[in-house]
């Protein structure tokens, strides 16, 4: 019996097609359909760029800054810098990735900054003043940022006001619970605590590469039972461009980037957890059940009501995400840090923390209104806001500077992505 | 007139000996001082197409949402192969073999058609590796389906924002068809399409009565595909029934007549 047979001894497409009068028999009779050509797949560049290649772009224009950067300053290519370079961006870099989630089901977390600080704030506390071990108190830090999630998004789904306000509102309460959380002197250093050895520690030599080699062969056989699984249903597989080439990709940009790092001290473990994140979000959106309802529930919410999705639970899980991984930022913006005080998540409102995390996110090409964005983004944009940082930094110019330059990256790189569709008449997804 | 419908229809073998699948009788539903049902009936058969037609605001979209689960109703008799339904989300009636084609679609535009096709039913791997979606098997069972619908030109991979209106309404059926349904109800299949399309898209519900689904198609296409291309015609006013044809021997003006009230269709009524 085959599969679709499931109740029903006369059913629809079943075996009796041979039937005169089955199923599709009498389709062709009455009318003529379109041809059975064989599946094209082969696709214009214009369709590629807003599908496959919608990275490209953003790759593009942040090999252009760094070809400025370079011009313009001897130091920002030298291996030290670069490190410095990949920790800047680390912070935003993860916030980007748990907005993300929120973003792809058309919400917005505009707390996840203050869950950051206010996050923050309480491990310091726990170590500082109730001497607890970083063991007990970072997991709870993340613990209580995903709840702080659930919270916002069950007030969105349940009472039905908008993400915006929800998290706006929420946002400056967190604010006003952080200064509260502190004590007099308005911070809590977190020196001796090992915390601020986070920020610090790196691995190097040859136990960067087998971090990387674990990178790689974890990829590798993702990649490769997704091949087996193909080849055993009877699908075409094509072992170059399946296989061998994302495989090769990935192994020579993960030697690079470890090569340089390798020549200044070894991988951040700041890094290494924003690549963690980076694989197992990118797990998670692209394989996973869940990963393919956050982008159904972003794009139509209603059918996949229809299609029996608990839209509700899916948008909860997205802003626990979130939250949890804001905290994880907070956690490691305290370390770079070497404490936490007023200024820890940005400061009162996010601050440029923010706004750069969303920037970061948009300039990568997630969409705010919904199911649109790749796991890349997060990677993408916060090293063009990063670069933009470190370099002007390099230059000697301002801060002030760096913002407008951030401002008009941002409304830049939207602006490419509706130009590709205006022209090429695809809509992106 | 004394003759089985569905015998007049073409199939004497199958519908005529058949039980109705579903069969409503007398559903009343209000909204506060709107009656949007007085008593409405309406018999599904195995094997028939039945045309549910009238003008706006007559109750044929809300009777099909009582059908599809999508409302309640507060009164009347609602069976399911002869035994009450309890239908009271449209994932009880998806489950019970009833589907439903929305006007809308009901298509997540940024997903491809394999993805489309198994929405919220995918096949997946164990909890522990987080349901990982087995795609070399949806798309397997996808191409399946789509190949005896004659649909094996659609593109697996690109997302169904990008296709055609013909090719979205197409992927729409497949996947109302993809669990083996008893039932499929169609809203509006054939308004914003071409006019090829529209006539591809009524041979593929032909082509499922032809195989003893029992087929509800809610239209406004009165002169083409209604007239043409269903069994049966049910006529709405006003919350109830007005009048119900043989497809096959009325136009397209009777049919009219009859949703505005003309003259109330008593003596084209089977």
């Amino acid at each position: 019996m085959p599969w679709w047979v499931a109740t029903r001894e006369r059913t629809l497409l079943s075996e009796s097609n041979s039937h005169p009068t089955g199923a599709v028999a009498a389709a062709d009779a009455e009318v003529e359909l379109v041809p059975a050509t064989h599946p094209s797949e082969k696709r214009t560049f214009g369709e590629l760029l807003t599908s496959d290649l919608r990275a490209l772009p953003v790759i593009i224009g942040l090999v252009a800054l760094w070809i400025f950067f370079i011009l313009q300053n001897d130091v920002f290519l030298t291996p030290r810098n670069l490190s410095n370079l990949l920790i800047q961006s680390t912070v935003v870099g993860v916030m980007a990735l748990g907005l993300m989630f929120v973003l792809l089901v058309k919400e917005i977390d505009l707390s996840v900054a203050a869950i950051n600080g206010v996050t923050a704030v309480l491990m310091a506390k726990l170590i500082v003043e109730f001497g607890a071990s970083p063991w007990v108190a970072i997991p709870l830090a993340i613990v209580v940022g995903a709840l702080i999630g659930c919270v916002s998004a069950r007030w969105v789904t349940f009472v039905g006001v908008p993400s915006f306000v929800v998290t706006l509102g929420l946002g400056l309460g967190l604010n006003g619970l952080q200064l509260i959380l502190l004590p007099t002197t308005a911070r809590y250093g977190l020196m001796g605590t090992s915390v601020e050895t986070i920020a610090l520690a790196k691995i190097d030599g040859l136990a960067a590469w087998g971090v990387l080699a674990i990178g790689v062969g974890l990829y590798g056989l993702l990649v490769l039972s997704s091949i087996v699984r193909r080849r055993r249903a009877g699908l075409s597989v094509s072992m170059v461009k399946g296989l061998a080439l994302p495989l090769v990709g990935v192994t020579l940009f993960g030697a690079v980037v470890v090569a340089i790092l390798n020549a200044h001290q070894g991988i951040p473990v700041v890094t290494l957890v924003f690549s963690a994140l980076l694989g197992l979000g990118g797990y998670v959106l692209n394989e996973t059940q869940f990963g393919l309802h956050l982008y159904a529930v972003g794009n139509n919410d209603e059918a996949a009501r229809r299609a029996g999705i608990k839209v509700s639970r899916v948008k909860m899980a997205a802003f626990a995400i979130a939250g949890g991984i804001s905290a994880i930022a907070g956690v490691i913006g305290a370390s770079r840090s070497l404490g936490v005080g007023v200024f820890s998540g940005g400061g009162v409102g996010g601050g440029t923390l923010l706004l750069e995390c969303i920037a970061a996110a948009v300039i990568g090409g997630v969409s705010l209104f919904g199911g649109r964005g790749s796991i890349h983004a997060p990677l993408l944009g916060s090293l063009v806001i990063g670069s933009v940082q470190n370099g002007l930094n390099l230059m000697g110019v301002h801060d002030e500077i760096r913002l407008i330059v951030t401002g008009l990256l941002l409304v830049l790189a939207v602006s490419i992505d509706k130009l590709i569709e205006k022209f090429t008449g695809q809509q992106s997804f | 007139m004394s003759e089985p419908m569905a015998a007049v229809a073409g199939r004497p073998n199958e519908a005529a000996s058949q039980a109705p699948l579903i069969s409503m009788r007398d559903i009343r539903k209000s909204y506060g001082s709107v009656h949007a049902l007085r008593g409405a009936s309406l018999d599904v058969l195995p094997g028939e197409v039945v045309a549910l037609v009238g003008d706006n605001g007559a109750g044929k979209s809300t009777l099909v949402k009582v059908m599809a689960g999508v409302i309640g109703f507060d009164s009347g008799d609602y069976l399911l192969e002869g035994q009450p339904a309890k239908i009271r989300t449209p994932a009880d009636a998806t489950a019970l073999g009833i589907q439903t084609v929305y006007q809308d679609l009901s298509l997540c535009n940024n997903l491809d058609a394999v993805q489309n096709l198994f929405l919220g039913r995918e096949l997946t791997g164990p909890r522990w590796f987080g349901r990982r979606v087995r795609r070399a098997e949806c798309e397997v069972r996808a191409r399946e389906v789509l190949a005896r619908m004659r649909l094996g030109s659609l593109s697996l991979t690109r997302p169904v924002g990008a296709m055609s209106g013909g090719q979205r309404q197409n992927i729409a059926i497949a996947r109302s068809i993809l669990w083996t349904p008893k039932v499929v109800i169609f809203d509006e299949p054939t308004a914003a399409l071409s006019h090829s399309a529209a006539a591809q898209v009524a041979a593929l519900i032909r082509s499922l009565a032809d195989d003893g689904l029992g087929v509800v198609v809610v239209s406004h296409d009165i002169h083409h595909f209604v007239v043409n291309s269903t069994d049966r015609i049910e006529v709405m006013r006003l919350g109830g029934n007005v009048a119900s044809f043989r497809s096959k021997d009325v136009t397209g003006e009777q049919v009219v007549n009859a949703m505005v009230g003309g003259n109330e269709g008593a003596n084209l009524a089977v």
